[in-house]
């Protein structure tokens, strides 16, 4: 936790204290470590454990979410030989569709034409696809810079930096192909001045600056996340990025990037990479518009989640109704983004541990939102249209545990067997 | 239900590409304050404001929307109750500016006929880096008769301001909307000679 940085409304909660004192916190540990030192991980065993929150000590939760999100199988004499694999071949799509390119773009633009560039609308250019790709860059750059701001982490330099790019002065970096061609005037000021000078002295308040790529031999954090997100936009020419994908991939390189371990927080990115891609097999038509009204689309998630607001509270499902609060108001951003921007990235990571836990996927989310407006519900059931959409739109901070104990409760009366539960029986 | 302390309630809605600034324009107005950290908005967002014009207390319920493409199923529902948009573009990023007529095209889709539309051109505290003419957004906007200012959330050039404006003009055509009024304090559109005028000065 140490680059976790509490803001001061949002202390950092005691949850694991309090969740790991019965049974402790050692006699958990134990039990994880049993469960991961098996040669096949009991994935029952291990979705009950996680469940209930998995332990950051050791790399223990950056482990299991492998394992959740399938990237790491079950069989773990095949852990070396899968990482090795993965891993390569993600560094050879970085060198493929980073490197080379960024690699002909200073070569081809420094021979060539000099009123030919990456952003050149012509379509004679030969930079049809760079162009193309930059538009998608510039979108995706935007996004990073403004990753998660209430901590200082994505600012900082990794320790970690892709070594083909940082050290290679022929190879543009991803966030200066972007502004080289969209903010003219101040890359030339730049170049006049030596990038030294962008190099601020000391770290103050948290602004879009801070986020500037550092110096030459390293790399931000948000600059390895832009490239993760760039690969797969690349890999998925059909939907390319979505804003919000930057809010997905931020708790799980953060949980990645900070691992104890550091055999394994070493390989974050490329980790990071595949999970990422994982995940996004799971909830990707919640990104894709054509398939908002589809079965597996945000409106139908949406329906689910007011459906299952009904049954369990009719009277703030009606008061919603009157009001005119649509679900869309609130709960498109609640569901697509897994809830991560409503909650400080600590609760969001503990309540990612119970949803990636949830064998069907997403159920057990459902209630947490369904949970979130029911603890409200007194408030609400008093407020005016404009109140509720406040309570909603920035949910008031409080006890996250709270919360997933509300969420579990709800899921053992709708008679449904509860994801902690299961496996015990 | 609580009681009702205001005279009017007027939806505007901050349509514009992402990353043009419309949320930090809104947080300035609301809270005067400036916020380089907010993180992208996804789907829709929400502020209420309450500003006193003419005597009237008017609630403006104020929607701050999506940018990208891929939102506009979720953000195009909300503008038929809009009686104000506010289209924004950014000076120093010219592809936003060129995407005006997209969002114009957009509003004559699926907003009301009547809405009171602006042109706000922000950030245009960034003199260095402005790409776009003051006087290509005044053109633009007054070929589309629609009101202009260039704006800055950052050094809160012209946001009060915008926000008055359009609000202005939505009142203007709102006689008598609230049963309570006094017939007589119905401003009619005649008065204001500015009304359907374009370009208004901005930051030098």
């Amino acid at each position: 936790m140490a680059a976790y940085k509490a803001s001061p409304n949002h202390p950092i909660h005691p949850t694991q204290q309090r969740l790991y004192s019965t049974p402790s916190l050692s006699d958990r540990l134990q039990e994880f470590d049993r469960i991961l030192s098996q040669d096949v991980v009991d994935l029952k065993a291990l979705r009950r454990l996680c469940f209930t929150g998995a332990p950051e000590e050791g790399g223990r939760r950056a482990l299991c979410w492998k394992l959740l999100l399938n990237y790491l199988p079950l069989d773990t004499n095949q852990w070396d030989e899968t990482l090795r694999k993965k891993r390569a071949q993600y560094q050879h799509f970085v060198e493929e569709m980073v490197v080379e390119p960024a690699r002909l773009s200073k070569n081809g633009s420094g021979n060539n034409h000099v009123d030919d560039h990456p952003l050149n609308p012509n379509p004679d250019s030969q930079w049809g696809s760079f162009f193309k790709d930059n538009e998608v860059l510039a979108q995706i750059d935007k996004d990073v810079r403004r990753l998660c701001p209430d901590i200082m982490f994505f600012q900082r330099g990794t320790n970690y930096p892709c070594r083909l790019i940082v050290d290679d002065q022929d190879v543009e970096r991803l966030s200066h192909r972007v502004t080289h061609s969209s903010l003219t005037a101040s890359s030339v000021t730049r170049k006049g001045l030596g990038i030294t000078k962008m190099e601020s002295v000391s770290r103050r308040s948290t602004t879009t600056e801070d986020y500037h790529p550092l110096s030459p031999g390293s790399e931000a954090h948000w600059e390895v996340v832009e490239r993760i997100l760039f690969i797969y936009a690349k890999l998925n020419p059909g939907q390319s990025y979505v804003q919000g994908m930057n809010e997905i991939i931020g708790p799980i390189y953060y949980t990645f990037a900070s691992d104890p371990n550091e055999a394994f927080r070493e390989m974050a990115e490329a980790d990071c990479f595949w999970c990422f891609i994982s995940l996004m097999g799971e909830i990707r038509d919640f990104f894709i518009r054509t398939l908002d009204e589809s079965e597996s689309g945000i409106g139908a998630m949406m329906n689910r989640l007011m459906a299952n607001l009904r049954q369990h509270d009719h009277q703030l499902w009606d008061r919603l109704r009157v009001q005119e609060l649509k679900p869309q108001f609130f709960s498109f951003r609640w569901l697509t983004l897994l809830l991560s921007q409503e909650f400080d990235l600590p609760d969001v990571i503990r309540v990612w541990d119970s949803l990636f836990a949830d064998t069907d996927r997403f159920s057990y989310l459902i209630q947490v939102c369904t949970a979130m407006m029911v603890t409200q519900r007194d408030v609400m059931m008093e407020n005016d249209f404009a109140g509720n959409m406040k309570i909603l739109q920035h949910y008031p901070p409080g006890d996250i545990q709270v919360l997933l104990s509300k969420a579990t409760e709800l899921v053992e009366s709708n008679g449904e067997a509860g994801i902690g539960t299961e496996a015990s029986s | 239900m609580a009681k009702k302390t205001y005279d009017l309630l007027f939806k505007l809605l901050l349509i514009g590409d992402s990353g043009v600034g419309k949320t930090c324009i809104l947080f300035r107005f609301s809270d005067d304050a400036f916020n380089t950290t907010f993180i992208s908005t996804i789907g829709i967002d929400f502020k209420i404001k309450t500003i006193e014009l003419r005597g009237k207390k008017i609630k403006l319920q104020i929607w701050d929307t999506a940018g990208q493409e891929r939102f506009h199923t979720i953000t195009t529902s909300y503008y038929r109750g809009a009686m104000g948009i506010m289209l924004v573009y950014d000076i120093t990023n010219g592809k936003s500016f060129d995407n005006i007529a997209k969002w114009l095209r957009n509003i004559d889709e699926h907003a009301n006929e009547d809405v009171e539309k602006m042109i706000l051109g922000n950030k245009c505290d960034m003199e260095d880096k402005r790409v776009i003419a003051k006087e290509k957004g005044e053109s633009i906007a007054r070929e589309h008769g629609i009101r202009f200012l260039e704006t800055s959330a950052k050094a809160n050039i012209n946001i009060e301001q915008a926000f008055l404006e359009l609000a202005e003009a939505i009142l203007n055509k709102t006689p008598g909307r609230d049963p309570q009024e006094n017939p007589d304090n119905v401003v009619r559109p005649d008065k204001r000679s500015r009304d359907g005028g374009a370009a208004r000065q901005c930051c030098a």
